[in-house]
């Protein structure tokens, strides 16, 4: 299989524009500024960008009116950093 | 061993960082009984705050012991006997806690005991907190405060030593807008 077949570039799209998306969705909660200049996947929502953890919650809900899907408690979990934040948002998309 | 953890909430600052009337807080972040708690409370917005900070000093009781992070914060169960003593249940385990609320702050302490631990804590300003933390560590312990030094858990816990030797078997340092407050506990080994 090539490896970058059309599917692969649809993915890869998909994901930049989906960070693009949640880049503008934490900013407005973000405390470090250098932090957020620096936002790539790797980023962490509270050790790098110190959020309030008080606006996680804030954050998840603003990812599930943005990209109109659900976030259930187990997905939640886990929305502490860029990273699993989009592959839940992918999963969400695509189910 | 028994940890400790703590959390405070600056009032002000929570009043225009969140918005619990936002559709979906409560319902995320809170359990039934507790949505019922807050909504037929005389003061909602502190009930919310008291609880959060219940669920937060829980949680980092627990990831003390189980090193991981995640936010689950419906999961930490919070129930009270009196306004200010309560108990958080997580995953059975459950959580002692005390708090302390005024109008410009909500202060909570959770432990793993019933029994009550000596527990080392103040609340003071955010900036000043760690060289709080030192001065009270370094005079109950009696060693001079600049020989102690802070350092973290791969999770991001505090820890401080006194010449390579750990002196604190458990501590939670929490920030919140123009607060910042700390916990620590020195068990039975001084």
């Amino acid at each position: 299989m090539p490896v970058f077949s059309l599917k692969n570039i649809q993915n890869k799209m998909k994901k930049e524009e989906i960070i693009l998306k949640l880049t503008t969705i934490v900013k407005p909660y973000v405390q470090n500024e250098e932090g957020f200049k620096n936002l790539n996947e790797d980023t962490d929502f509270i050790n790098d960008l110190e959020i309030n953890s008080a606006n996680l919650v804030d954050i998840i809900l603003d990812v599930e009116d943005e990209f109109k899907i659900e976030i259930d408690n187990d997905s939640m979990e886990k929305m502490l950093s860029v990273k699993a934040t989009v592959e839940i948002i992918q999963t969400k998309i695509n189910a | 061993m028994h940890n400790i953890g703590n959390d405070i909430v600056d009032l002000n600052l929570a009043k225009t960082q969140s918005n619990w009337q936002r559709k979906g807080f409560l319902e995320k972040q809170f359990t039934q009984k507790e949505q019922r708690e807050i909504l037929n409370s005389e003061n909602p917005f502190l009930k919310v705050w008291l609880f959060w900070s219940m669920k937060e000093a829980a949680y980092k009781c627990y990831t003390q012991k189980f090193e991981a992070r995640f936010f689950a914060p419906q999961k930490f169960e919070c129930s009270l006997t009196s306004e200010e003593i309560g108990k958080v249940v997580f995953k059975g385990n459950v959580f002692y806690t005390t708090s302390f609320f005024n109008a410009l702050y909500v202060y909570t302490t959770a432990r793993e005991t019933k029994e009550k631990v000596a527990i080392f804590s103040a609340v003071g300003l955010p900036n000043t907190i760690d060289s709080d933390l030192k001065i009270k560590l370094a005079l109950a312990i009696g060693v001079p405060s600049e020989a102690i030094e802070k350092r973290k858990t791969f999770i991001g816990a505090p820890l401080f030593y006194h010449r390579e030797e750990l002196v604190t078997p458990s501590c939670s340092i929490s920030h919140h807008g123009n607060y910042g407050a700390f916990a620590f506990t020195l068990e039975n080994k001084f």
